[in-house]
């Protein structure tokens, strides 16, 4: 159909108007919305995550596509609702206490939704206590850490080990990513899963929630 | 001792009067602040560069005016000559005079924008270095020039939200300041930000202690020839590794 294609291409070339029409045109023609994020979306988003992972795309590319895949996921997500269809997964995001810095956070969040998932954003500068709170709210299986500076990364094990210590840790998987952490280091704090980029992190999420 | 000191030109002022003051003859050496901004790998290339073109022969060590500085100097090797480093998380770590009241700060202040005479004349930007493609720390007219009116918008949005969570201008004041312009400067900057303006007194004690040759377990990592120095995720910042 012409314009879920267009809706493909939008969502890669970064153009939300576009997305946003082509949305729209293909709810009017009748399209589930299941095949909207199911067929296109999610494959738009994870050639926007391979592109920037081989250096063809880099950071305001990545979020221009997030904006035009979030454009499209105004329209669907009320109708997904409607149709009662559960989404992938639910996964609580935040960038850890202590740390400002949200765009690496903000995209891999961006990523998810793309990929399907529920995303409940915790913002920037989180305690850990309110990751425990908001992933036992909101029955959050998957809870996603971010850290920018090395100084900051330890927050990422004091969050884990407030897991651990609300009795919640065999009932979240937890992945870790940010500029200056290393597998290694993810391992070494106990956390679920660990990657390097955000097309990745949907990858990765995918794979925590199947398990 | 005769000693070479690879550093971050962002501490010119202060490793220039510690190597003033130190007992050992110290061979200056500065690589611009903008490594910091090319990510961790290619920011300890270059600086491995600058370890591998020193003479053999020449100098009992190697010092590196840096901190582990987001794992710019993570994976980093001696060769023939060995390397000492602070056991810091970066330069404001340094000039903070110690790893604990860093972190405390830190933890105080988890919206403090730091500033000393380094990151005032050395430029403030973080972007000198890197490709102009990745976007950080453009002016909105050049992300409008390249992205068009409302995705450029958009994007400067979303790449500076960070700082509207600052709140704090904190000056490392450090008595090396020749002059009231720097404070001023910096103040001005808070000013315009709508932040708190911090002057908080600097300790040059441990960066010191690096050209003195006075290179305690605790401060300083020492990695002999053929040895690495890594990020170690820990209270000690970096090890050695063999």
């Amino acid at each position: 159909m012409p314009e879920l294609d267009k809706l493909h291409e939008a969502v890669i070339e970064g153009d939300w108007k576009a997305a946003s029409a082509a949305t729209q045109a293909a709810i009017a023609a009748g399209v589930a919305p299941l095949t909207i994020v199911g067929g296109y979306l999610v494959p738009a988003m994870d050639e926007v995550g391979r592109r920037f992972d081989c250096e063809e795309y880099y950071v305001p590319e990545m979020l221009l596509s997030a904006r035009a895949m979030k454009a499209a996921m105004e329209i669907v997500r009320p109708l997904l609702a409607a149709t009662g269809a559960e989404p992938v997964g639910r996964v609580v995001i935040g960038t850890v206490k202590g740390d400002l810095h949200d765009i690496g956070k903000n995209l891999v969040a961006s990523m998810l939704e793309g990929g399907g998932f529920e995303v409940i954003d915790l913002g920037a500068d989180v305690a850990p206590e309110r990751f425990v709170e908001a992933a036992a709210a909101r029955h959050a299986g998957l809870v996603a850490l971010s850290a920018l500076l090395t100084v900051t990364m330890g927050s990422m094990k004091t969050t884990i080990d407030a897991f651990q210590a609300a009795g919640l840790r065999e009932k979240v998987k937890i992945m870790v990513g940010g500029a200056p952490l290393t597998r290694q280091y993810a391992d070494a704090i106990g956390a679920d899963g660990y990657t390097d980029s955000a097309g990745g992190a949907v990858a990765l999420a995918r794979r925590l929630v199947a398990a | 001792m005769r000693l070479k000191l690879i550093s971050c030109e962002v501490l010119f002022r202060e490793m220039c009067d510690a190597c003033a003051h130190s007992p050992h003859q110290v061979d200056l050496e500065f690589l611009p602040k903008g490594l910091h901004d090319l990510g961790g790998k290619p920011m300890a290339a270059k600086i491995q560069e600058a370890v591998d073109r020193t003479p053999e022969g020449v100098y009992e060590a190697i010092l590196l005016g840096y901190g582990l500085c987001g794992n710019g100097l993570d994976g980093l090797t001696a060769r023939h000559t060995r390397l000492v480093l602070p056991r810091a998380h970066d330069c404001i770590a340094l000039l903070m005079g110690s790893p604990e009241r860093y972190q405390a700060y830190c933890e105080q202040n988890p919206g403090a924008y730091y500033r000393s005479t380094g990151w005032l004349e050395r430029g403030k930007g973080l972007q000198q270095l890197t490709h102009d493609t990745i976007g950080f720390d453009q002016p909105l007219e050049s992300m409008i020039r390249k992205y068009g009116e409302d995705n450029g918008r958009y994007l400067y949005e979303e790449m500076t939200r960070y700082r509207s969570q600052y709140g704090k201008l904190t000056f490392i004041e450090t008595g090396l300041e020749a002059g009231g312009g720097f404070i001023a400067e910096a103040a001005a900057e808070a000013r315009e930000c709508g932040w708190i303006f911090e002057r908080l007194p600097g300790d040059l004690a441990w960066l010191r202690r690096l050209v003195d040759g006075d290179w305690a377990e605790s401060e300083f990592v020492v990695a002999g020839p053929g040895q690495r120095i890594a990020a170690s995720y820990d209270s000690g910042v970096v090890k050695v590794e063999a």
